[in-house]
């Protein structure tokens, strides 16, 4: 009578994923994680694809994320377009994008900023 | 109706301060989730790559700035945001990143927005409406570490909280800077408290740091209270 209530079902192994790791620095740093984004099957909300800070920062420097993105906006003064050569080490990743010739409409809107602080 | 769609803006924290003349109603709003409006960049889905890192979720990179010169009460809050781009992985991710100005050099009234893609940054956004956020007012010189950390452990999935997050806000004000992050439901205490001390963890802030909580439904009606003098069209 009990057996029947304690019975459970069979389920299916997730999903594999494999991942190949290109370069030292995407191995994990401590035993609690894996290569290529830990997954928990426990969180909120189901398995969840987890990266630590370190990780993301060291997949900074990987060739793949060095490119230019396509189709990348070319804002003044807020992204640089796609022609421009970017170092992009950690130092002073964006050196390159900080476009000095908007500065005169900086110190206008400035203004019209103190005053709308005031307004609210 | 047009009150409700005009309130894009919102003061202080990081969304907005402009718009009341939007003629929106809700049917247009829903249509652009599919059209996408004209000052969105693609629309094609974007996948991980080969070799790179996948997200939980696929985000977009928006940006935002008042134009000067022109009083904020005749601008368009959809006007003036501009999509940058979306990416699907870590590293599409840090191409996007390493191609656009860190935020404490941005200049004049402007924000960053990063949203998970399919989610304006507008309060009105069906994942926004029943939402609100947590607000972080930063002195200058901190914004640009400080918004580094909170998307990355957005991206990251640091937060814990299943689908709740919607996206993350920087605001570039004239004495201080402003970050938030934006999640679906305002009245679920205990994801909005999860939230926060993950804030706290990952920004790594003096115990003595103010977090305030505001509902977007809050921030609308703010905005309305305050621009309804000149609107000509404010019969509330």
């Amino acid at each position: 009578m009990s057996m029947s209530s304690q019975k459970t079902t069979s389920q299916a192994i997730p999903t594999t994923r494999r991942v190949i790791i290109n370069d030292a620095a995407h191995m994990p740093h401590d035993y609690s994680t894996t290569p290529g984004g830990t997954l928990f099957s426990t969180t909120p909300g189901g398995t969840r694809i987890i990266y630590d800070r370190k990780f993301l920062l060291d997949c900074r420097s990987s060739p793949l994320a060095r490119t230019p993105p396509c189709c990348l906006p070319d804002i003044p003064g807020v992204t640089s377009p796609p022609s421009v050569t970017i170092k992009n080490d950690k130092a002073h990743p964006k050196k390159t994008v900080n476009n000095n010739s908007i500065s005169p409409l900086a110190d206008k809107s400035a203004g019209e900023d103190a005053q709308f602080e005031m307004d609210i | 109706m047009n009150n409700k769609f005009d309130a894009l803006k919102d003061d202080d924290s990081g969304d907005h301060d402009q718009d009341n003349c939007s003629p929106k109603d809700g049917e247009k709003e829903k249509n652009d989730e599919e059209e996408k409006d004209s000052n969105t960049t693609k629309t094609k889905v974007v996948v991980p790559g080969a070799g790179e890192h996948p997200l939980q979720y696929n985000y977009s990179f928006w940006y935002s700035r008042r134009t000067p010169g022109r009083p904020a009460s005749t601008q368009s809050y959809e006007q003036n945001i501009k999509q940058i781009g979306s990416f699907a992985s870590v590293e599409q991710f840090w191409r996007f990143y390493s191609h656009m100005i860190r935020p404490s050099d941005m200049t004049g009234h402007s924000d960053f927005h990063l949203f998970k893609e399919g989610i304006k940054p507008m309060w009105e956004d069906d994942a926004n409406k029943s939402g609100g956020k947590w607000i972080i007012r930063l002195r200058k010189g901190l914004a640009s570490r400080c918004w580094e950390n909170l998307i990355l452990a957005m991206l990251g999935e640091q937060f814990m909280v299943g689908e709740e997050i919607c996206g993350a806000v920087v605001s570039v004000r004239f004495q201080e800077d402003i970050i938030s992050i934006w999640n679906k439901t305002a009245s679920d205490q205990a994801t909005t408290a999860r939230i926060r001390d993950t804030l706290r963890r990952v920004l790594n802030l003096p115990p003595n740091t103010i977090m305030e909580y505001k509902m977007h439904t809050d921030s609308i009606k703010a905005w309305e209270d305050f621009h309804g003098l000149v609107n000509a069209s404010g019969g509330r």
